[in-house]
């Protein structure tokens, strides 16, 4: 095959990225380096928006096949881990690993604020629904309320994959967001008096209980919602591998190298999906308007149920602490701790935030895991059992 | 599943979090009886001392109060003791 000088530099000149580049692409590379940018010089999540950042910037260059969509391409690969729920799981297994639920075991009413704090997730899909979208699209913006990104990964990736760059997104810009976000609201919520409440010291928890609780806890959640079992499954052994303490070295990868490594594929994958085609729609914009509602939510659920809480124990709990249990762990606790010292600096809030905050943890896997229930593809029931709930759905007759 | 009305997720939210707060309290409880049967038991006392009620607050400007709340909280959760049992009184930022 012969060249001519000509031909071979009009071949090379014709695959060029600039020959294929498209506005949508041009758009996507600020979009990139927007990301970029809050990681590096704002510190917003940098171990997951520069990932996300860079591998938006390698998805949008046109012919390099970095995309998600591109088969054969790097990052293709790297995003199989995400659309056959293999990396928000392991993400999962480190955080289990990373988390003491010493607080949560001292204190287990603190679960209680880890659930009132997803009423964010349901508020927020009711707007989503009133915003036009379905059921499936509606419950995966929802989950943004959980305020833990490997679970609205999960889901976006389980019941609407279409929107997973935009709900990733919003999911961990808002959770960077957290220290801005929740002390407006927590302040307008509570009164000077009750964020200067001081809690009782937490009490010590046998080593035993500590043992007990994840293989515990995964029977009880995983019977009741066997959906949610690949991430409570995942967190509760990470959180075995700490407590048992014969697993040393597991517990050590899974807390250090394991989670680097899966961070990396989850976040580079994430944002090689973020292609023109996938985010300049209007559905992003509603997305990012319904993030910030539902952390907004979440955030009040917590502490008007803190509030409540406080009312019924007389005074023994400081409201403050429920705006941990939208999970974002430790960020949550530490914006409670902030809050109240505003108020009385002598005030130690961090420890007894940190009960609700995990909690907040296992709520989004046990809200995730409603969903998956309601418009997943979880196993069927026996034809004895199937019967019965037919029969309750009917007496029931739920619209 | 084609656009919803509002009542669907109205009913799913409410069914959802009754669910939620379902699963939690069992939890709630299944620790209790956890904790019931397996109490924690104190190790042999170490000697105690006393704390020094003259002592002052942290006031090295190099330390930030976030650093020195992180870290009475922390010597609190280790000793078992209420951080206004004690006080820190001297944190050496490193060089």
């Amino acid at each position: 095959m012969e060249l001519s000088f000509g031909d071979a530099l009009a071949k090379i000149l014709g695959t060029t990225g600039f020959t294929g580049l498209t506005s949508g692409h041009g758009v996507m590379l600020v979009v990139s380096c927007v990301l970029l940018y809050l990681a590096i010089g704002k510190k917003f999540e940098p171990l997951l928006l520069l990932p996300i950042g860079f591998g938006c910037l390698l998805a949008n260059l046109p012919f390099s096949m970095m995309a998600s969509t591109n088969e054969g391409g790097l990052l293709y690969f790297f995003y199989q881990g995400v659309k056959y729920e293999v990396l928000p799981p392991l993400i999962f297994l480190g955080v289990g690993a990373l988390t003491d639920f010493g607080p949560l075991l001292a204190n287990p009413k603190m679960l209680a604020l880890g659930a009132a704090a997803q009423i964010g997730v349901y508020t927020t899909l009711i707007g989503a629904v009133f915003l036009g979208f379905n059921l499936k699209e509606a419950s995966a913006i929802g989950i943004i309320g959980g305020a833990d990104g490997p679970t609205s990964i999960f889901i976006a990736s389980k019941l609407a994959p279409h929107l997973l760059a935009p709900i990733a997104v919003a999911a961990y810009s808002y959770m960077s967001l957290v220290p801005l976000i929740q002390p407006p609201i927590m302040r307008w919520l509570t009164t000077p008096e009750e964020r200067k409440i001081k809690m009782e010291q937490l009490k010590p928890i046998s080593q035993t209980v500590k043992i007990l609780f994840p293989i515990v806890a995964t029977i009880v959640c995983c019977l009741m919602l066997p959906g949610v079992t690949p991430l409570l499954g995942m967190l509760m052994l990470g959180n075995l591998f700490r407590e048992s303490g014969v697993t040393a070295r597991l517990h050590e990868t899974s807390e250090t190298h394991l989670i680097n490594i899966v961070t990396i594929l989850l976040a580079l994958a994430v944002g090689s999906s973020m292609t023109a085609d996938s985010f300049l729609r209007l559905e992003t914009l509603k997305i990012i308007l319904l993030g910030l509602i539902a952390f907004a939510m979440a955030t009040a659920g917590g502490v008007i149920f803190g509030k409540v809480m406080c009312k019924v124990s007389g005074g023994k709990i400081n409201p403050l602490i429920g705006s941990a249990g939208v999970s974002a762990v430790p960020m949550a606790a530490r914006v409670s701790q902030k809050v109240g010292s505003e108020e009385d600096p002598s005030n130690f809030l961090l420890m007894h935030a940190m009960g609700p905050n995990v909690a907040g943890v296992i709520g989004s896997a046990v809200a995730a895991g409603i969903f998956i229930s309601l418009f997943g593809d979880v196993g069927g029931a026996s034809p004895h059992a199937q019967s019965a709930f037919e029969a309750v759905a009917h007496i029931v007759s739920l619209p | 599943m084609d656009t919803a009305t509002l009542t669907t997720p109205l009913t799913i939210s409410v069914i959802a979090m009754s669910v939620i707060f379902a699963v939690l309290i069992i939890l709630i409880y299944t620790i209790k009886v956890m904790v019931y049967l397996a109490p924690y038991e104190e190790p042999p006392a170490p000697a105690r001392t006393r704390p020094n009620p003259t002592a002052a607050l942290v006031t090295d400007p190099r330390v930030p109060p976030e650093i020195v709340t992180a870290i009475t909280a922390a010597l609190g959760a280790h000793l078992g003791k209420s951080p206004g049992e004690f006080q820190v009184t001297q944190i050496n930022p490193g060089q």
